[in-house]
């Protein structure tokens, strides 16, 4: 019962940083209806850009991070300037075609610029683990929570409650009225991909203070899927919570049954639960309910 | 220059070699491609076989994606099926390669079944998450079915045989790829002239008026995934058969990608374009690679930075032909030959 | 009609002449095909330096009998396919004597053809079992100890310090990660230990949380590491810690270098580790004054070398030695190549290794380390163990 408590109380934390970096993929969803695929990516650099700015030129971290997410800005509007807006009007598979082909391009980019090399953060956060008493909480995944939920109440309320966030839903919600309304659809664009780089970059700075930065880094982005999948492609809420629910759910799996089938299956629970929920309701806990049935 | 050249009855209009000179040019491109084993050596001849399997693979995924408009992103999981299945065919049940080769073709396509019936019943982006989580899905028992597959230790499949021969060098080998290339080519283009074809057309572009036309979307669209399962399957068993020795690292998620890239770069919807598409991303690492030796040899430390640009280089090729030439490298073969049919009148 | 002729014509002509020879000259010719990009190039890169420098240097001290030897390198991706195609445009094209793989996988691939067709001396990257046979492939060899024989090093170690005593493996769900698995199953029962667990993860993991659990839960008392380098090694230290786990951790080849001990500080008390070759800062061993010196001309820029880039130089050590001894039995060729190396007995290599004996086409030698937290190095805890 104890080792049970410990792997939930784990999970919970480590689906919380799930759901940050479900959100980089949803923001950019629920505005211009793409899977960014190059999501993964986009984490490595967030964790190299704050390494190289931490180490190199010796910041402190606060600085350092808001550094980082000005990157993740420019990053993104410089992507759906000089990409995406030559693709408009092209069909769905040519968008997460050309994220796919971003993806190797910075891939091969990070590699030449910062070597293959494996490195690690200096000590950010304070080491001790948190001690609930039933369970302990590692220092890594704890501070990742809590940098998850914070970036998580951020974005939330810039979308509840500024003109901008007002703005972005209109768009998602119906992109006609949103510009007769006077909204410029290309700069909610652009801050959507703006917020969903931000969001990735974050989370990767978050997953390289629990693992480690490498250019293979991005590869948990993928898994990450199954989260947005569970919450719906367009729910923010939903990814939160499809991120929590992934992140207990992979634990329990790997707990009973990696004896049974020899390990790895950690690995492999987010993609069989994906597809469960595919066959059982596509949209996911909160998606919206538009998808046709054949 | 080619004129007067219209056709009077549907039959003509669909023939897929319209003139003599078409016709003449292919067979003679048919013996280049016979004459070559007995001029090049071992590494041109590796390439060659390479390319053979990816064409086979980039014509399933393109009747698939380029016909049908149905995104895959598993399409390695499903070549490794048919490897994995020939590979197990041959050493544990001795079957020859010949049975072991559509068998390889049939398991992988049950597997797209498999896959399918789930997954097709929702749209666009859904299914193409659902590959890629296939994909995963099947890496994982690759692995783990021991029992099956030894894991990540592989199998080491015998040379096929014919008769008295045994095909174990790449020369040998690369008639045994072109002559299953061929065959694939031939059933691939006859089939998207044809009524199953012209469905999964009538489905990419406007599938609620081929519905009410009478066509069975999910029954058809199941077809085209069985079919392009079928052809990754073979293209998956040949190529084991071909490097001998089949193990799960072989079939990753970039093998995926790098298909689509085929289709994409090549021209959706194009058989010709597949076949382009195939030899345009086997080459262009190759020619990459030769260039990067070339510039290591002379100036060594710019060597060590090119070697990575490979990657960019691939992605860069995606990008721009996506955004610059969607119709792919067909399309830039038919606007070359429109240029020179119609020449002075090419504009 | 003529315009329409030249351009397909050309093409052909142009595929021709493409695939046609190159002329030899007269050096000793090493192909390799290394992983300085992919998923191993973090290693990939001082490989190549390492074997390169060794290379390089034997031809500053007069090459092989005078003749120079000629290093050919090309990108293998750490992907079976890219990498079988470099070696065999690297074979056709410059026709080397000597040829080393970048990965298991490749090396599974080749060997057949390098047995019939090629015939070329060949090492690699990898610390397979399956690659050191010299009954089935006498021209393939691994540079050291396998990764079972390092597994034995260090269960043999444990069985001397506390006898019957808990054991556990941890592992990543690939090739590298498994190869040794089975033997040392084995050697468990033999030495009368008991293995309690078995855990696998992925290399980069997040969260290793429940495997660590489970490590409390059977009580493990010793856990060694196979298949990673780095991650997620520290974080499965750093949480065993957490959880209150007691355990001590033991890494093979890949696992016992100083990066890790960088990322755990004081976590590394206690951690073992079984390396084959010398470290960069042992100035003891008398090869490192020259591997410093050269590395302080030609690579001024760089400060450490790490264990891969040692691999790759002991390899080149022994590639030159075989080239001479071959020169010396008269010709240069894959098969006076496989004599000589199963003439090396107890050569010196300075230091490197202790002087190296050849057995079944490996190396069966390898030394325990102590990670000391203070220094943040390894220091050596027992002599020079010889396996088989």
């Amino acid at each position: 019962m104890d080792i049970l408590l410990q792997v939930l109380v784990t999970g919970i934390a480590t689906g919380g940083v799930y759901g940050l970096i479900a959100l980089g993929f949803v923001l950019i969803y629920k505005a211009t209806g793409i899977l960014n695929l190059a999501t993964g990516i986009f984490m490595t650099l967030g964790a190299f850009i704050c390494l190289t700015l931490l180490t190199h030129l010796g910041l402190p971290f606060w600085f350092a991070f808001i550094a980082t997410v000005g990157f993740a800005i420019l990053l993104g509007i410089a992507v759906e300037r000089l990409v995406l807006r030559q693709l408009i009007g092209e069909p769905i598979i040519s968008v997460i075609m050309v994220t796919i082909g971003l993806s190797s391009v910075l891939h091969g980019l990070t590699h030449v610029i910062w070597s293959p090399d494996y490195r690690s953060f200096p000590e950010i956060f304070p080491p001790e683990p948190l001690n609930l008493g039933f369970a302990v909480v590692p220092s890594g995944l704890l501070w990742g929570f809590i940098f998850a939920a914070v970036s998580m109440i951020v974005f939330i309320s810039i979308f509840k409650f500024t003109r901008t966030g007002v703005a972005m839903r209109a768009t998602a919600s119906d992109q006609q009225a949103a510009q007769s309304m006077g909204i410029s659809v290309r700069w909610v664009f652009a801050l959507s991909w703006s917020f969903g780089a931000a969001a990735a970059f974050i989370g990767g700075i978050v997953i390289g203070n629990i693992s480690g930065i490498s250019i293979y880094l991005g590869d948990i982005g993928l898994k990450v899927l199954a989260v947005i999948i569970l919450g719906g492609l367009d729910s923010i809420g939903g990814a939160i919570l499809g991120g929590l629910i992934i992140g207990m759910l992979e634990n329990l799996a790997g707990l009973y049954l990696d004896p049974l089938v020899g390990g790895g299956v950690k690995g492999v629970a987010p993609f069989l639960i994906l597809v469960l929920i595919i066959m059982i309701r596509p949209y996911g806990l909160f998606g919206k309910k538009i998808i046709e049935r054949v | 220059m080619r004129c007067g050249d219209f056709k009077e009855s549907y039959i003509k209009d669909e023939q897929i070699f319209q003139s003599l000179f078409v016709k003449f040019w292919l067979v003679v491109f048919i013996l280049f491609l016979f004459v070559l084993p007995f001029m090049a050596d071992p590494y041109v001849m590796y390439i060659a076989n390479l390319i053979g399997v990816a064409v086979i693979a980039a014509i399933g995924l393109n009747i698939l994606t380029g016909f049908t408009g149905q995104i895959s992103l598993g399409h390695a999981a499903f070549a490794g099926v048919g490897g994995y299945t020939a590979a197990i065919l041959m050493t544990r049940f001795d079957l020859s390669f010949w049975l072991a080769l559509p068998c390889a073709g049939i398991m992988a396509a049950l597997a797209g079944l498999v896959i399918g019936i789930p997954s097709l019943r929702v749209k666009g982006l859904y299914l193409c998450i659902a590959t890629l989580a296939a994909q995963f899905i099947f890496e994982f028992i690759f692995i783990h079915w021991e029992s099956m597959t030894h894991g990540i230790r592989g199998i080491n499949v015998p040379a096929p045989t014919l008769g008295a021969i045994v095909i174990d060098t790449e020369k040998k080998f690369y008639f045994l790829t072109l002559g299953i290339a061929v065959l694939a080519v031939g059933f691939a283009r006859n089939l998207v002239r044809s009524r199953v074809g012209r469905a999964f057309v009538a489905i990419r572009d406007r599938d609620l008026a081929a519905e009410i036309m009478g066509i069975s979307l999910f029954r058809y669209k199941l077809t085209a995934f069985a079919i392009s399962s079928f052809y990754a399957g073979m293209a998956g068993a040949l190529w084991v058969c071909f490097m001998r020795i089949v193990t799960p690292e072989q079939f990753p998620f970039h093998l995926s990608i790098q298909y689509l890239a085929m289709v994409i770069v090549g021209g959706m919807g194009s058989i010709l374009g597949s076949i382009f598409g195939a030899v345009f991303m086997t080459l262009t690492p190759e020619l990459l690679n030769v260039i990067s030796g070339a510039v290591s040899k002379a100036y060594p430390t710019l060597g060590q930075l090119f070697i990575p640009m490979k990657e960019v280089v691939f992605g860069t090729l995606i990008v721009v032909f996506l955004i610059f030439e969607p119709l792919g490298l067909a399309e830039i073969w038919r606007r070359i030959k429109a240029f020179f049919l119609l020449w002075p009148f090419s504009y | 009609m003529q315009r329409r002729l030249l351009i397909p014509v050309l093409a052909m002509v142009a595929v021709l002449i493409f695939t046609s020879q190159s002329i030899a000259e007269e050096v000793v010719k090493v192909g390799a095909v290394q992983p300085v990009t992919g998923r191993f190039a973090f290693a990939g890169v001082h490989i190549n330096a390492g074997l390169q420098d060794a290379l390089m240097i034997a031809n500053e001290e007069g090459g092989i009998n005078g003749k120079k030897i000629q290093y050919i390198m090309e990108d293998g991706t750490y992907n079976v396919d890219v990498a079988v195609a470099a070696f065999k445009r690297i074979m056709s094209r410059d026709n080397p004597v000597v040829m080393y793989g970048e990965s298991t996988g490749m090396g599974k691939a080749v060997a057949p053809e390098i047995k019939e067709r090629y015939k070329v001396l060949y090492s690699s990257t990898s610390f397979s079992s399956e690659l050191a046979n010299a009954a089935d492939n006498p021209f393939v060899f691994v540079p050291g100890p396998t990764y079972s024989d390092m597994f034995g090093i260090l269960l043999k170690y444990i069985a001397q310090e506390k006898p019957g005593a808990n054991v556990a493996f941890f592992y990543s769900d690939t090739e590298f990660g498994k190869d040794p698995v089975p033997y040392g199953r084995e050697m468990c029962k033999k030495l009368g230990l008991n293995l309690v667990a078995e855990e696998v993860a992925k290399v980069g993991g997040v969260d290793v949380a429940s495997q660590v659990l489970d490590l409390k839960r059977k009580n493990a008392e010793f856990v060694i590491f196979q298949g990673f380098v780095t991650s997620p090694v520290d974080a499965v230290i750093k949480q065993a810690r957490d959880y209150g786990l007691k355990a001590k951790f033991m890494g093979t080849h890949w696992g016992t270098h100083k990066m890790l001990l960088d990322k755990l500080g004081p976590l590394a008390e206690g951690y073992l580790g079984v390396m084959p070759y010398a470290f960069y800062y042992q100035d003891e061993v008398p090869i490192m004054a020259k591997i410093k010196a050269w590395n302080k001309t030609h690579h001024p820029e760089v400060e450490y070398r790490p264990t891969s880039y040692m691999q790759g130089f002991f390899t080149g050590q022994v590639f030159v030695e075989c080239l001479k001894r071959a020169d010396q039995m008269g010709q240069i060729d894959g098969e006076t190549l496989v004599k000589a190396l199963q003439s090396i007995k107890d050569v010196d290599v300075g230091g490197m290794m202790a002087p190296i004996t050849v057995v079944n086409n490996k190396i069966p030698m390898g030394r325990v380390y102590k990670a000391n937290v203070q220094k943040g190095i390894f220091e050596p805890i027992s002599d020079w163990i010889h396996t088989d």
